[in-house]
């Protein structure tokens, strides 16, 4: 597999990824990893029946999508692109320390709940998404809020991290 | 009384149900609510409170404004399929005139056709184009 993208949204597979960054990115497979979505089959059709035609939606657990995407291409064939999402910063750690090598982190969207408070205009995090943030970045990773490709692209780097944290 | 919602991005959809009482009148039992702001679970939520909330015995519709998106994805996370509500996608002001116009004349089966026809109808080329 050649990841195109990893996303973190809480909407998962929406306009924005289908659309927006789809046309862009031109992906083969959309790949939602959630342990709540892949141990719920109807919830899993739903949304995969809102891809694209011709992209094909794989629903699986943390572990499975890690155990996918860490397999090595092989043979001549171009490996298929990949959109990874997650709904969590957690959950998208969740996969790195499962051996998925990650560089880059594109932070789609990040809804209201309790507790969480606005650092971007489609992004509220609490201290726990802070700390993962700043585990990913330690870990090397690029870590990038942008809605869709076009749209400002803001770099949440560890003075940002800092300026929220001091918010909460 | 068959009951409708209509759920979009943004303000689509208070928009549009603005419009509808601005030629028709107030139109009860027509909401709108938007996807803004929300994950796809939270705009399930949202669906899931108007469903509880109809009134009692009231069939209900709910209009969305494109079929591969959040808002589609919330309305069946919601519980429509489970309380045998139809979802229409690709809402315009035609088809939510029509819903205002005929649901208390026609059973809603016959209402939903009626409202994807009217609905198709509305998009044409017009004028110098045609």
């Amino acid at each position: 597999m050649k990841l195109v993208l990893a996303r973190i949204d809480d909407r998962f597979i929406h306009g924005q990824v289908t659309v927006g960054w789809g046309q862009w990115l031109r992906p083969d497979l959309i790949l939602l990893a959630s342990d709540d979505i892949a141990e719920d089959p109807w919830q899993a059709r739903v949304y995969a029946s809102t891809a694209a035609p011709g992209t094909e939606v794989s629903v699986l657990s943390l572990g499975e999508a890690a155990a996918a995407l860490r397999q090595v291409p092989g043979g001549d064939r171009e490996p298929p692109r990949v959109i990874l999402l997650t709904g969590s910063p957690a959950d998208m750690h969740a996969l790195m320390s499962l051996g998925v090598p990650l560089s880059r982190v594109n932070v789609g969207g990040m809804h209201f709940a309790a507790g969480k408070q606005q650092l971007l205009p489609s992004l509220y995090v609490d201290r726990d998404d802070l700390a993962v943030f700043r585990a990913l970045l330690r870990q090397g990773v690029r870590l990038a809020a942008q809605t869709v490709p076009g749209a400002r692209e803001v770099l949440l780097d560890d003075s940002l991290l800092a300026s929220m944290e001091a918010r909460l | 009384m068959i009951e409708g919602l209509v759920l979009t991005h943004g303000a689509i959809g208070a928009e549009l149900v603005k419009v509808v009482a601005m030629i028709l009148g107030p139109v009860a039992g027509l909401a709108a609510e938007t996807n803004e702001g929300r994950s796809a679970l939270q705009t399930a939520d949202v669906v899931a409170t108007w469903l509880a909330g109809r009134a009692p015995g009231a069939e209900g519709l709910v209009f969305i404004d494109e079929h591969g998106g959040s808002c589609a994805s919330a309305a069946r996370l919601g519980g429509t399929e489970a309380a045998g509500v139809p979802v229409l996608s690709g809402v315009n002001l035609a088809m939510l005139l029509a819903f205002a116009t005929w649901r208390e004349d026609l059973p809603r089966a016959e209402l939903v056709q009626r409202i994807v026809d009217q609905g198709r109808k509305a998009v044409a080329v017009v004028g110098a184009g045609r």
